[in-house]
């Protein structure tokens, strides 16, 4: 059987971190020829794993600096503190911004480097590509958002991929009690190669008491770059985790999501839309643990699949038995464009509470003929139609998004890419 | 304006309409009445230009086209609006842009530009007013959540943004309160002129009480069977279908 190793045959060496995350990093490349390879028949891998395992042998891909990052980011007007991270490397200068601490991760406490060990992606042990990141662990990002601060301006973290090569981009952001924030992760490439270029990214999230964080995940892959991402939320008491998904496009892309609700009355909600076209590939997995009582967590992920593209939906509540009064509702609709397009969803409910109210739901169909027709009767050119209604299909989700100027030009970019004219 | 001859259509193989014959002038108001299962809805269906519904003999005639060879969108441009039994919900498009997009179609037809942003908004609410609804119901998806008088009262509001020249109600007025029946029979006054005309298609006498037509024809089993004015409708209330020799069940 293959591992793992063979995916990251050596060490990164980072003799500047910390010494918690030295061992982290070497424990976890030793236990890499231990994880065997995702294969079709590895359940939560199975669409994406032959297309990923096609990308064999790629370096680790070094500084490629700051200076080609592309300007549309599909964030119009939106004001943002930005960080660039090429090939997951931090730039040369970090802002400073009122009330939030932002380092290197060899710039960190034992006690900071201990914390993003404890991270909720970090202690997982069934995500073989993020086991990758674990392993090759260099440079990371840690932000801190200090006690009752509440950040104005988004935090916007562009991480570009540059070349060929795999790159492991490593993000922790702490929010101490009270405090808030809205990060924007926008992944982009230049020169990137749909067979030899590789972005598999981590990141973690520590919300604690009464804490929010309001997180947007944005990918308009223009330069066919292959990508892998792992993001991880746990939540204190009261705690709040908002996330805005926006997957359009990529040869192959692949996002898992994951919630803890550790403390009672904590909150999320997981809004997500994607559209593949071509022979484009998008599989989200998303997971939300509800440990503590009192939580809700609300889940909609709309997805739109035209030409020969694949996308994978596949979402999981688990409510542990301390979970009572739990309100958990996930919905998942999807929206065929094409006879040779696919869509596999599956929604997963594990309950092992009594008292509590979840629901789940999918749906896979077409544009709705009837609808078109009534269209038409009032004049509307029929790919007007198609378009207006396409785009009325994720349009509620993409609003959702507090941010009115990049709901906007989310908007905006989508009906450019559902539009039928010729 | 309109001229029907011997139109024969059919859906999944049944033939509904079977030699249907209709003659409509600029600024007459017909009433079409006819138990269920007539044609009645097929007829409007064909005319509107769905395609679930197959012409299988006959012509239309429109202001001098041939109707059945429009597409539906251009039959909508050139001034035929149907008003739909069951109006369809979309969530995701707003009545607002749906409004304007299909306005700015029409426009584009005639060779007009587009509507300026505030003459739409400023004609929008006029004539939502003018239905008795709610302002806010323009940002809304379109018909979505609303109630089956809701619905109808939306449709009538796009017949007054859109003016058209051959307006067809499709049962418009069933399930209708007293109410909203007089909005809707208020809107389809207000639209008539000697350049336009109306059909209306219904179950009920009622809403000839508020809409005085110049014609009423019987529809049975896909066949005008009698036209008469609008004393024929008093007459149909009266004394039933069955007067004229129809069964009810059999055409159910």
């Amino acid at each position: 059987m293959t591992n793992m190793r063979e995916v990251l045959p050596q060490a990164a060496a980072e003799p500047d971190l910390p010494p918690a995350l030295q061992d982290f990093a070497k424990q976890r490349f030793e236990g890499l020829t231990g994880i065997a390879r995702p294969s079709r028949k590895t359940e939560a891998w199975k669409y994406s794993a032959k297309r990923l395992n096609k990308l064999e042998g790629l370096q680790l891909a070094g500084n490629a600096g700051e200076e080609n990052a592309p300007a549309d980011l599909l964030l119009g007007n939106v004001q943002s503190h930005q960080l660039v991270l090429s090939n997951g490397h931090l730039p040369s200068s970090l802002p400073q911004i009122e009330g939030v601490s932002i380092k290197a991760f060899s710039a960190l406490s034992e006690a900071e480097a201990q914390q993003v060990a404890k991270g909720l992606i970090a202690t997982r042990d069934d995500l073989p590509f993020a086991e990758i990141n674990h392993a090759g662990l260099g440079e990371g990002l840690y932000i801190e958002v200090a006690k009752n601060t509440q950040v104005e301006l988004p935090i916007h973290l562009l991480l570009v991929h540059q070349g060929e090569g795999m790159s492991l981009p490593r993000i922790f952001v702490h929010l101490q009690t009270g405090s808030s924030v809205s990060l924007i992760e926008s992944v982009c490439a230049v020169s990137a190669s749909s067979e030899q270029s590789l972005c598999n990214q981590v990141s973690d999230f520590l919300i604690e008491d009464n804490a929010a964080l309001t997180y947007y995940r944005v990918n308009d892959d223009h330069d066919q770059l292959p990508q892998v991402a792992a993001t991880g939320a746990q939540l204190k008491r009261d705690a709040r985790f908002f996330s805005h998904v926006l997957s359009l496009g990529c040869p192959l892309g692949r996002h898992d999501l994951q919630v803890q609700l550790l403390g009672s009355g904590a909150e999320c909600d997981l809004n997500g839309v994607c559209v593949a076209q071509d022979r484009q590939h998008f599989d989200h997995h998303t997971c939300i643990e509800h440990i503590a009582s009192h939580c809700n967590s609300n889940e909609n992920y709309r997805c739109i699949a035209d030409d020969k593209a694949q996308i994978v939906f596949n979402g999981r509540i688990h409510i542990h038995p301390d979970a009572q009064k739990t309100l958990g509702e996930m919905s998942n609709k999807n929206l065929l464009l094409s006879s040779e397009a696919e869509i596999d969803s599956k929604p997963e409910l594990e309950i092992y509470a009594d008292d509590v109210k979840c629901a789940h739901g999918t749906t896979i169909g077409q544009l709705n003929e009837k609808e078109v027709y009534y269209l038409k009767t009032r004049g509307i050119r029929k790919e007007q139609a198609r378009q207006m209604l396409t785009l009325g299909f994720v349009l509620e989700i993409v609003r959702a998004a507090p941010i009115a100027e990049l709901a906007e030009r989310w908007e905006q970019r989508l009906s450019e890419l559902l539009s039928f004219e010729d | 304006m309109l001229s029907i001859k011997n139109l024969q259509a059919q859906v999944e193989d049944k033939q509904i309409l079977k030699g249907l014959n209709l003659e409509i002038k600029a600024g007459e108001v017909h009433a079409i009445m006819g138990p269920n299962g007539s044609g009645k809805s097929t007829l409007s269906q064909v005319l509107a230009g769905n395609e679930a519904f197959e012409v299988t003999g006959g012509s239309v005639r429109y202001q001098d086209q041939d109707l059945l060879e429009m597409s539906t969108e251009d039959r909508a441009r050139e001034g035929l609006f149907l008003a739909f039994q069951y109006p369809v919900e979309i969530p995701g498009v707003s009545n607002l842009q749906f409004l304007k997009t299909a306005i700015n179609n029409i426009r584009q037809h005639r060779g007009e530009g587009e509507i300026n942003a505030a003459e739409f908004m400023k004609l929008a609410k006029e004539k939502i007013k003018q239905v008795n609804l709610n302002p806010s119901f323009l940002k809304r998806g379109v018909n979505e959540g609303f109630s089956g008088g809701e619905k109808k009262r939306n449709e009538i509001m796009q017949m007054l943004m859109l003016e058209p020249k051959l307006a067809i109600l499709d049962e418009t007025d069933s399930g209708l309160d007293i109410d909203a029946l007089r909005v809707v029979a208020d809107g389809v006054n207000a639209l008539r002129s000697p350049e336009r005309a109306v059909i209306m298609v219904t179950h009920y006498q009622r809403l000839l009480d508020y809409i005085v037509p110049d014609y009423v024809h019987v529809l049975s089993q896909g066949r005008i069977i009698k036209s008469g004015g609008k004393e024929l409708a008093l007459e149909l209330e009266e004394k039933g279908y069955g007067w004229l020799g129809i069964d009810e069940q059999a055409e159910a």
